[in-house]
């Protein structure tokens, strides 16, 4: 569903001249499975997501989801795509229910279609008694939620979700990932970008382990194991890392 | 490009405008509670002092009194006017507002008065003092009046007839038209309020819709829908255009309100006919809503370059600035704009409005200033839709 080729991304800065956001990823990821992207901050998770959601161009590489070009047909993979990171904010100013509504029709949704969508996932997600609250009197967990409903009422094929539980207390943190299983199981196919080992453990079928642009390391949890002396993904990770700067 | 998925921006962002308490305070209770109400409140309390400055008699001195017997008793006669014997005459009386006015009656006016010379009277008083001002008036019609009388002595002694001092009538007809009092009337200050209150109106919402959903982190969810960079900018800048233009008829409704609250109150302005004809209001909307566009297109184009919305306030005060000169410029009095000033935005439209309200109208201006208003507008609106394409502005951080 998602095919990475050679995907750099070099942004120019006036302090620092050149900098490898992304430096030559390749990777795949099928249907019914999460792949999750993991690294500490400033890896370049991030800044695969924004490509893979067509936020932002690709310097070099090749990006395929769901069969469409980011770079040749962007308004295509952007109906296969469900996007949600830390920083997707909310309309303050709307209810959930004008919100999810706004954003069906912004992805050329009709209003019938709409309407049902939109019932059907505020059951799933256990919004029903607060969709006709404004989200500024929201919670987090609330607000969280609905951020997900927004990403999905287009049924994408395809979820790309950076960091999605960064700033969540643990109950709602744990919400967000059943819910992320639960949409593996409905046969999306989901990139999953974290720097939570925890989460990566748990929820992902392949992780990638990235570090400073560049993929070092990817496979099952057991692939990673079996290929390291360490047992814990903490500490698969650190050696991983080491053994990257030491080629450097 | 579609214009229904224009129209769901625009409807969103007008929606999500309509709904902050911020706008619903700048745009009505602003407007058409508060300057009401302030300019209410001026013109009671300056009639109040007003009222008390022609209630009260005026306090003078005179030096010399006894030289002017007659002017004294004139004086005298005179309801409010209360002739104070001091003998403390310094300077400060009158400056403190213990006394309004002195006057000088000089020692030879009797004397003068027979040879029939003119005499030379001072009246001392202070013009920054409302009472004293008041006293200057009374003390006037007095003397005006006692030389009336004096000269009608000597013209009957000479066996004249008071009409020998009047040779020629002039009578003044002032074939203005009520629309061309109001214009002229209008056309000082007009087109100024017209242009700040289109700025003023389009800022807030501007940078709110842009810069603001950068701050918010809602941008992103946009940019991954089906609406494309074009549609997005164009739902914004109607969006920001409607509420410009209703700002600002709502500004001048409200400043209308106030000005005549004031002024009824106060019992000032009144009676100036009023009438614009159907013809000139049309022109104006011709010549206002690409200058609305323009505002629109180029706070919409600096609140997407923006990082946030501090940074685009910080942007636009000086854009807002010149915006103002242009506006002043506009209401010095005797500028006038050559050929190819009209290509300068904001400073044409209000020279045109000015014009227009004057009941000229000069085709030569409309159509340069309205075509050049309409390209800068179209120029900012393509350098806005550029800016939203360009990852390195909407994700600098």
């Amino acid at each position: 569903m998602i095919q990475v080729e050679g995907l750099t991304k070099i942004f120019h800065d006036k302090k620092r001249g050149e900098v490898v956001a992304v430096n030559n990823l390749k990777f795949n990821c099928q249907k019914g499975k999460i792949y999750g992207l993991l690294g500490p901050n400033g890896a370049g998770k991030t800044t695969t997501s924004r490509i893979l959601a067509t936020m932002i161009l690709p310097t070099k590489g090749k990006v395929i989801v769901n069969g469409f070009d980011v770079v040749e047909e962007p308004k295509e993979v952007r109906k296969q795509i469900g996007f949600l990171s830390s920083e997707t904010g909310l309309y303050d100013r709307f209810t959930p229910r004008e919100t999810v509504e706004f954003f069906g029709r912004i992805n050329g949704m009709e209003d019938k279609v709409i309407k049902k969508r939109t019932t059907e996932i505020f059951h799933d997600l256990d919004m029903e008694n607060f969709q006709d609250v404004r989200v500024n009197k929201l919670s987090t967990g609330m607000k969280q939620k609905l951020s997900i409903a927004r990403s999905i009422i287009h049924d994408p094929p395809v979820l790309i979700l950076d960091e999605p539980t960064v700033g969540l207390d643990i109950i709602t943190a744990k919400t967000v990932i059943e819910y992320v299983k639960r949409f593996r199981d409905q046969g999306k196919c989901i990139i999953y970008s974290t720097h939570i080992m925890r989460e990566a453990e748990k929820l992902c079928d392949i992780i990638a382990i990235i570090h400073q642009g560049n993929l070092i390391a990817q496979g099952t949890l057991v692939e990673l194991k079996k290929n390291s002396s360490f047992d814990d993904l903490e500490e698969i990770f650190f050696e991983l890392i080491n053994q990257g700067e030491n080629l450097k | 490009m579609s214009w229904k998925n224009i129209r769901l921006i625009f409807v969103k962002e007008l929606v999500g405008t309509l709904r902050d308490k911020r706008t619903i305070i700048a745009m009505i209770i602003i407007p058409l509670i508060f300057y009401p109400l302030l300019f209410a409140g001026i013109g009671y309390f300056s009639k109040i002092g007003s009222i008390k400055s022609e209630e009260a008699a005026s306090k003078i001195i005179i030096h010399g009194a006894e030289f002017a017997p007659q002017l004294i008793k004139h004086l005298q006669d005179y309801e409010k006017i209360e002739i104070l014997i001091i003998e403390d005459d310094s300077p400060n009386k009158l400056q403190n507002g213990d006394i309004q006015a002195v006057l000088v009656v000089p020692q030879d006016f009797k004397y003068k008065i027979e040879r029939e010379e003119p005499i030379k009277l001072i009246l001392k008083y202070d013009t920054t003092e409302a009472k004293s001002r008041i006293a200057q008036q009374r003390i006037n019609q007095v003397i005006e009046k006692y030389k009336d009388e004096i000269l009608l002595q000597r013209l009957s002694r000479l066996g004249l007839q008071e009409e020998f001092l009047t040779p020629l009538i002039l009578q003044e007809e002032n074939i203005a038209t009520a629309e061309k009092i109001t214009g002229s009337f209008l056309a000082v200050l007009l087109p100024y309020l017209i242009i700040i209150l289109i700025f003023t109106g389009a800022m807030h919402t501007a940078v709110d819709i842009t810069a603001g959903e950068k701050e918010r982190g809602t941008i992103a969810t946009l940019l991954v829908s089906q609406i494309s960079r074009l549609e997005i900018v164009l739902g914004k800048c109607f969006a920001v255009m409607l509420i410009s233009f209703t700002s600002m008829v709502l500004g001048l409704f409200g400043l209308t309100l106030a000005f005549l609250s004031g002024a009824s109150i106060a019992g000032g302005v009144e009676g100036v006919p009023f009438g614009i004809s159907v013809n000139t209001v049309s022109l104006l909307f011709l010549v206002l809503f690409p200058l609305v566009g323009l505002a629109s297109a180029v706070l919409v184009m600096v609140g997407i370059f923006a990082r946030n919305i501090r940074e685009a306030s910080s942007y636009i005060t000086p854009i807002y600035m010149l915006t103002i000169f242009l506006g002043i410029i506009s209401i010095s009095q005797g500028m006038e704009l050559t050929g190819k000033m009209f290509l300068v935005p904001v400073l044409n439209s209000s020279f045109v409005f000015k014009e227009l309200l004057m009941g000229k109208i000069y085709w030569s201006h409309i159509i340069t200033t309205f075509s050049a208003n309409i390209i800068i507008a179209g120029i900012a609106l393509f350098g806005a839709t550029r800016l939203f394409s360009k990852e390195e502005v909407l994700f600098r951080s």
